[in-house]
Order: structure tokens, then sequence, then C-alpha cells
């Protein structure tokens, strides 16, 4: 049994703060890929989708995203507050996927967004977040486990 | 006890499965490599789908798949390094580290499978190659969990 800590629900509640908002954006994708609201909240009020493959490489993330991140992010966190191994071990995996695709978004999307949404909100809510809830995940349940 | 605990040499099969798991994943590692050094070369040999030097909508579908390459690279290949090592040594870092990387290979080929661009053989490859191998992985070392807890 570990015991949970503040930290443990801080980081279980920030994280399910970022990532329901990006469950939230990606679930309008879902289920009305073509509408404008999906653009606007993935792209940008009034953007378009640069060609059929930006939308069909944001719709394919939302759906590895659905079927993985959120069933992770799910049982992480009843995990981790139950003070189970499985519970850190499965926020571990969240963490290195939170990394891999701020990489990824890094290199594929940051010369699109980053001139729209401005330096703050690109290093905080669009991309940063991930990127920093990732690391100290692996940090926080590498020490605790 | 399941089939996946049963011994066989060093290792029980569990482990056994996810040394081939991550035998597997090394293909895909040592493909983004090489497209890394040469992007051109590795669409000439079907590595990459796009190019760079093609119109608008190809140079675009380039991005992501470079994208996926330098994450891949920088981040998941390191990771792979420490899971062989760490499983060879029956260590717990490798143990948490093939999960990760089990986690990521489970999660990327679903990307080629929802992009409906992909053609059939991609998104077989990516089911044969990585995806079932790497829950197969998963399951393996899950069962075997009690040989890493005191190292």
């Amino acid at each position: 049994m570990i015991e949970p800590t503040v930290l443990t629900w801080i980081l279980a509640g920030f994280g399910t703060v970022i990532f329901l908002l990006l469950m939230s954006a990606q679930f309008i994708i879902l289920i009305k890929p073509k509408s404008q609201q999906a653009k606007d909240i993935l792209i940008g009020k009034g953007e378009e989708w640069r060609d059929r493959t930006h939308f069909k490489s944001a719709y394919a993330f939302a759906w590895a995203d659905w079927l993985v991140i959120m069933p992770l992010l799910v049982a992480s966190n009843i995990g981790v507050l139950l003070g189970q191994q499985w519970g850190y071990i499965l926020w571990i995996a969240l963490g290195i996927l939170s990394i891999y695709f701020s990489i990824v978004f890094w290199v594929m999307e940051k010369e699109y967004t980053y001139p729209t949404y401005g330096p703050l909100a690109y290093y905080t809510y669009f991309w940063g977040f991930y990127l920093y809830w990732g690391v100290a995940v692996i940090v926080y349940s590498g020490l605790r486990l | 006890m399941s089939v996946l605990n049963k011994s066989i040499g060093c290792y029980p099969l569990g482990i056994w499965i996810a040394f081939v798991a991550l035998v597997l994943i090394l293909i895909a590692w040592i493909m983004q490599s090489y497209s890394l050094i040469d992007w051109e070369g590795a669409v000439e040999l079907g590595l990459q789908n796009e190019s760079f030097s093609g119109n608008e909508t190809e140079r675009a579908v380039a991005d992501v798949e470079r994208g996926i390459a330098i994450a891949d690279i920088l981040w998941v290949f390191p990771i792979w390094l420490i899971a062989f090592i760490g499983l060879l040594r029956k260590r717990f870092f490798g143990f948490l580290a093939a999960m990760m990387e089990f986690a990521i290979c489970v999660y990327f080929p679903l990307f080629y499978i929802f992009r409906d661009s992909s053609g059939q053989d991609i998104v077989l490859g990516v089911l044969l190659l990585w995806l079932i191998p790497s829950l197969l992985g998963i399951m393996g070392l899950w069962a075997n969990r009690d040989l890493f807890r005191e190292s």
C-alpha cells in the first residue's frame, strides 16, 4: 500500500483536468468530425484544416487518445488513490505517452499553433501542461515506487 | 500459475514474449533512425509514405511522420534500451521501462489504424509487428511481475 499524499491528489486532480479538456475537445471531432465547432476547439476559432491530411491526423489522434489515454487516466487515478503499485505503473505509462505526444506535436504543430495562440497559452494549457505533468508523474511515481 | 509463468531456460515464457515484442519494436526504431538520416531514401524504400519534395499535402503528411520519428528516436528508443537491458538483468527498472515501451507501441499503431489514409498493408504491419506483440508483452510481464519485485 502506497499511501496517497497531498501531492498525489494534486497530480491526480491536475492530470484529470488537463486530460478531460483534451478528451472533451477530441470527443467533438469524433462525434462531429466536419463541424466548425471541432475546428474552433482543436485548431483555433475560425481556422480551417490545412488540408485533408491535417484533419485525418487529428481524427486518428482523437481515436488513439480515447482508446488508450482515457482508460489509462481513469485506471491510473483509481490505482494511485487506492495506494496500489499498479496505479503508479499506469501513471508512468500515461506520463511517458504524454511526453511522447508532446514531442510529436512540438515538431508537427508548433509552427502553426504557437503564432495563433501565443507563448502563454502554448506553454500552458495548449501544449506545455501535458509535458510538465508527464515529467512530474514519472519523477513522483519513480520516487514512490 | 499460468502458462506465462512456465520457465523456459533462464526466463519464464511471459518474459520471452516480452523480449520477442521488444525485438519486433526494434525494427521500428531502425526504420525511424534511417528515415531521419535519409528521409527521401526511406520514402523510396517504403519506410515512410510521403516526401518533403511532394505537393503541399504530401509535405504535410511528411511533417507528421517526421514528428513521430523524432519522438520515437529521442524518447522511445532510449526507453527501449533501458527496457531491454533491465529485463535481461531481471531488474525492476527494466520491467517498468518495458511496460512504458509497450504502452507507446499500443498507442502509436492506433494512430495509423484510424488515419484512413493508411493502406491495408500498413495497418496489418503495425498490428502484427507492434500492437499485438506489445499487448502480449504487457500480459507476459504482468504475469511475471513478482520476478522483479525484489530487484
